[in-house]
């Protein structure tokens, strides 16, 4: 190809279709190697609840044509990649007739709202507090990386259990869970939107002290590792100012730390999935919850695929943007000399 | 013509957590004249580096200053604050090239965002345009393709790459340019380049002198002026050159002379040997001479008990050594 | 190795880590032998809040919070202990293969670590658990270190590679030892330490992701876990009544784990990193 950065990209895209394509199929085979068939578990479970039986009939024929269990394994597999692409993600059990599309495509703005400011901005203030962190040295290192070391150990959920805990349930200075109040309908006027940005805070924070600490003892230890480099001691020699050469270092120390960006966003999904349960937030995480409770098989599928398209996505845009940047990757990447 | 830089009984060590001192360089005294090329030569980890970190004020941590002078223009710079050294001294007066130029360019800039960097340091009122204006007018000058500039580091080979450090470490015309290693790495044809480069900025008169530090004493031979011999953190000889290379007096002298092979005229029927012994560990070096251990001369009672002092044997010739006594001196 | 183990005593935070886990670990091994009560049985009223004869109260269920805390404890380290063992083993036999051999090989097994790096490891553990009806602790510690392995298996590869290009290395190869004796008596002793430390990172990350599949619902079978007693609190709605100490102490007793077992990790990496570490 004459475009040695359009044949990057197009690597990058493989190479995540490749990814997305085993993750989509272990998405298909792994519920399938639950012992019996899932569908008449499912059914004989609402009849001891007392569901009439011309009900289960209908349930049970939908189901079985939706799984198309009775056809072989390949064809149910082209099935499922087939309805994958048309974004037909099954019906839900427990909220039978309701679509999974629908549920998720509820819940998923949510989580997006809550998570990805709680990356982004745990990430940049995570990585100044290591940066200067590294350059101070002394007493505000040694403060901020044990502080950052124990928050950074705390898993999110427990952080968030404390929070609503103390925060919300003991000292009443937050609400204690949901999205917004009970009772009101989302809109876009600024009564809701304030609401729910008072919701917001306390899963917010438990998220963003975590990372903030994860991301700050990165950011030290390549910043420590920059500071002692070749560069930076000729550039010293030279007279150049110490205010210029951490600049260069925070921008030298900060690439690696943009994988640790894409990183994130695949190590955080799951206690981020587990921090919404806490306090009710009414993301993926709480429905995914609640669908693993009641075994709706179609909604716990339709919520790990989101999960996997969305961090792929997330990766994706990342490793990107690190191309552009980096001149090093891309020399590698192009072999440019 | 005057000293450009002299040192007076310097003392630099390194301190290990244990808290032991590791004597790298111990009094010694030495003067870079207006003019020169000064080479110190040495076997690794006899404490010529060290030397030149001193010398150009890069010391960091484990290595300190325990006592002595630099004077550059009468004034002992070691005791310069740290604002004036930079915006007075460093790269302005004394310039280094430092060893392993392989990593001294930021790998992530382009070379000229950093050339822009250093000339704006010292001239703020110098745009961005004529700075680099001034860089490539350099690099033309010393027969460097300007379009150096515009890479990033990695995209220059070893050689490119040391010719390029040279350059912008001259790029403020330091008197002083302190070379250490600068063509350790390098093959034959690129080491040579860069002699060339260095011979050229002291013809061109953008630097008054170099202090070229290597463990290869034949590249001396082809343009050092003078050549300091340094052994175990000491000075043991100084002289001019030819005296030092055809003439050597101390015994360590002699023996680094003959141990490398210097395909020239009168040496080639020289048997090449190599200095028996290792090197002292410098946490603890010997009494008296330093170089007693391993010395073929060595004289029970004197040599192992006091330090031989500097004595003047031909002109501008000094040698620390006993042999060298009153017999001779 | 005497050498290693002084200067690793004279780390602070590996000291901290170290005197933490200690303490953590005999709770949960010695608590359970001194005091063996059943955590699931019901002995007292619902929610009780700490008293003389319940010293940290009971459950939803009325069941004895300390009693569970030792189990849960236990149950906890096992499978972090499982998981840490079965990850450090998988990524340590792809990654030295893959970087002592190179060529087609490496491109294979690191291509499969990448990929299954690249995947969230989360949605592969809640298929995983969903498929597996019957979770034991030491099952569900197999299940989460089989998707744990790949950053052991890159971290190890790097060094490998670095490690092949020693002079000791080439010496034993031309004595004719086999790829899989050169990995084993000429590789893996010099990154002893770094093995250990990642087995140290993948046992505090398997605590974690067990506490994560347990509170999602998908928890060990008839066994008490740290994750399993706070699913228990969110289920039955202890934050919201405020009976703290049905879920503050698993909070506590997990965080200083990781803590410890992190303080130790980082202890180690100062020791062994002398670069990081300051004058």
């Amino acid at each position: 190809m004459k475009n040695p950065f359009a044949r990057y990209i197009l690597q990058k895209i493989s190479w995540y279709i490749l990814a997305f394509f085993v993750a989509v199929s272990l998405n298909f085979i792994l519920p399938r190697l639950i012992p019996g068939n899932p569908v008449s578990v499912i059914v004989n479970q609402m009849a001891t609840g007392g569901v009439q039986s011309d009900v289960l009939e209908r349930l049970y024929s939908t189901y079985m044509k939706e799984f198309g269990l009775d056809k072989p394994l390949y064809i149910q597999y082209f099935n499922y990649l087939r309805n994958i692409f048309r974004w037909n993600l099954g019906t839900s059990f427990m909220l039978y007739p309701g679509k999974v599309k629908d549920l998720i495509g509820r819940a998923l703005p949510w989580t997006i709202s809550l998570q990805v400011p709680a990356i982004l901005s745990g990430w940049i203030i995570g990585n100044l507090l290591g940066a200067f962190s590294a350059y101070k040295g002394g007493k505000f290192d040694s403060v901020a990386f044990t502080l950052s070391l124990v928050f950074s150990n705390i898993p999110y959920y427990c952080l968030a259990i404390v929070f609503l805990y103390l925060l919300a349930v003991r000292f009443g200075l937050f609400p204690v869970g949901g999205g917004y109040s009970f009772g009101m309908v989302p809109t876009l006027s600024l009564r809701f939107i304030m609401n729910a940005l008072y919701h917001y805070i306390l899963p917010y924070l438990s998220m963003v002290l975590v990372a903030i600490g994860g991301q700050a003892i990165g950011m030290r230890e390549m910043s420590l590792y920059e500071l002692t480099s070749d560069y930076v001691n000729y550039a010293k020699n030279l007279g150049i100012r110490d205010e210029r050469i951490i600049r260069y270092v925070f921008r030298n120390a900060m690439l690696p730390q943009i994988t640790g960006l894409a990183i994130s966003f695949g190590t955080m999904m799951g206690g981020a999935l587990v921090t919404e349960s806490v306090f009710s937030y009414p993301g993926v995480g709480s429905l995914l919850f609640t669908a693993i409770r009641q075994n709706d098989y179609p909604l716990i599928q339709g919520c790990t695929l989101i999960i996997t398209v969305a961090v792929l996505t997330a990766n994706f845009l990342v490793e990107i943007a690190y191309g552009f940047i980096d001149p090093r990757i891309r020399a590698v990447q192009l072999g440019e000399r | 013509m005057g000293n450009l830089l002299t040192a007076i009984d310097l003392r630099a060590y390194y301190k290990t957590v244990q808290g032991e001192e590791i004597k790298a360089v111990d009094e010694v005294s030495l003067e870079v004249r207006e003019g020169e090329v000064l080479g110190i030569a040495g076997e690794s980890g006899c404490g010529k580096s060290t030397l030149a970190s001193v010398l150009a004020f890069t010391v960091i941590p484990p290595l300190y200053v325990v006592s002595g002078e630099v004077r550059a223009n009468g004034t002992n710079i070691l005791t310069l604050d740290k604002e004036t050294l930079r915006r007075e001294i460093k790269g302005k007066y004394i310039s280094i090239v430092p060893q392993g130029a392989m990593n001294s360019l930021n790998p992530t800039s382009r070379i000229k965002n950093f050339v822009i960097d250093v000339l704006k340091e010292h001239f703020p009122e110098m745009s961005k345009e004529e700075a680099l204006q001034r860089a490539r007018e350099r690099f033309e000058a010393l027969s460097l393709p300007p379009r150096i500039l515009d890479a990033y580091p990695h995209q220059l080979s070893g050689g490119m790459k040391q010719r390029t450090v040279t350059v912008i470490s001259t790029l403020l015309n330091p008197k002083v340019l302190i070379a250490d290693e600068p063509t350790s790495a390098l093959d034959v044809s690129s080491q040579k380049i860069v002699i060339k480069l260095l011979v050229e900025l002291l013809r061109k008169q953008i630097i008054k002198s170099v202090v070229f530090i290597t463990h290869e004493l034949p590249l001396l031979r082809h343009f050092a002026n003078r050549i300091a011999v340094m052994y175990a953190g000491k000075i043991v000889e100084v002289g001019p050159m030819e005296s030092i290379i055809f003439e050597p007096l101390h015994p360590y002298s002699k023996l680094l002379i003959s141990s490398v092979l210097v395909p020239e005229s009168g040496m080639k029927s020289k048997r090449i040997e190599a200095i028996p012994g290792v090197p002292p560990n410098l946490k603890d070096p010997p009494t008296g001479c330093r170089f007693h251990p391993r010395c073929p001369s060595y004289i029970e009672g004197i040599c192992n008990t006091s330090v031989p002092p500097f004595i003047t044997v031909k002109s501008d010739h000094i040698v620390s050594c006993f042999l060298y006594g009153g017999e001779h001196g | 190795m005497k050498d290693i183990l002084i200067l690793l005593f004279r780390s602070k935070r590996f000291i901290v880590g170290f005197v933490l886990f200690l303490g953590i670990l005999s709770f949960a091994l010695i608590g359970p032998i001194l005091n063996p009560k059943n955590p699931f049985q019901m002995v007292g009223g619902l929610f009780s809040p700490p008293s003389d004869r319940f010293i940290l109260g009971t459950d939803n269920l009325g069941r004895d919070v300390f009693t569970q805390l030792m189990y849960g404890t236990r149950t906890s380290l096992l499978i972090g202990c499982t998981a840490g063992l079965i990850a450090t083993t998988i990524g340590v036999t792809i990654g030295s293969i893959a970087g002592y051999k190179g060529g087609i090989i490496e491109e294979v097994l690191m291509g499969i670590t990448n990929v299954f790096i690249t995947i969230p490891s989360i949605v592969i553990l809640i298929l995983l658990s969903i498929a597996i009806k019957a979770r034991s602790a030491v099952v569900m510690g197999l299940v989460i270190g089989i998707t744990a392995w790949p950053w052991t298996a890159r971290a190890v590869r790097a060094q490998t590679s670095s490690l092949k290009t020693r002079e000791h290395i080439d010496i034993a190869r031309i004595t004719g030892f086999s790829s899989l004796e050169m990995i084993i008596y000429e590789i893996l002793p010099y990154m002893f330490s770094y093995i250990f430390m990642a087995f140290i990172l993948q046992f505090s990350g398997g605590i974690l992701n067990e506490a994560t599949l347990s509170m999602l619902g998908l928890g060990p079978f008839q066994t008490v876990s740290l994750g399993v007693m706070l699913h228990w609190s969110l289920l039955w709605e202890a934050v919201r009544t405020g009976a703290w100490w049905a879920f503050i102490p698993p909070v506590i007793c997990l965080s200083m784990t990781t803590f410890s077992l992190m303080s130790m990790n980082t202890g180690m990496d100062e020791v062994f990193n002398p670069r990081l570490r300051r004058s």
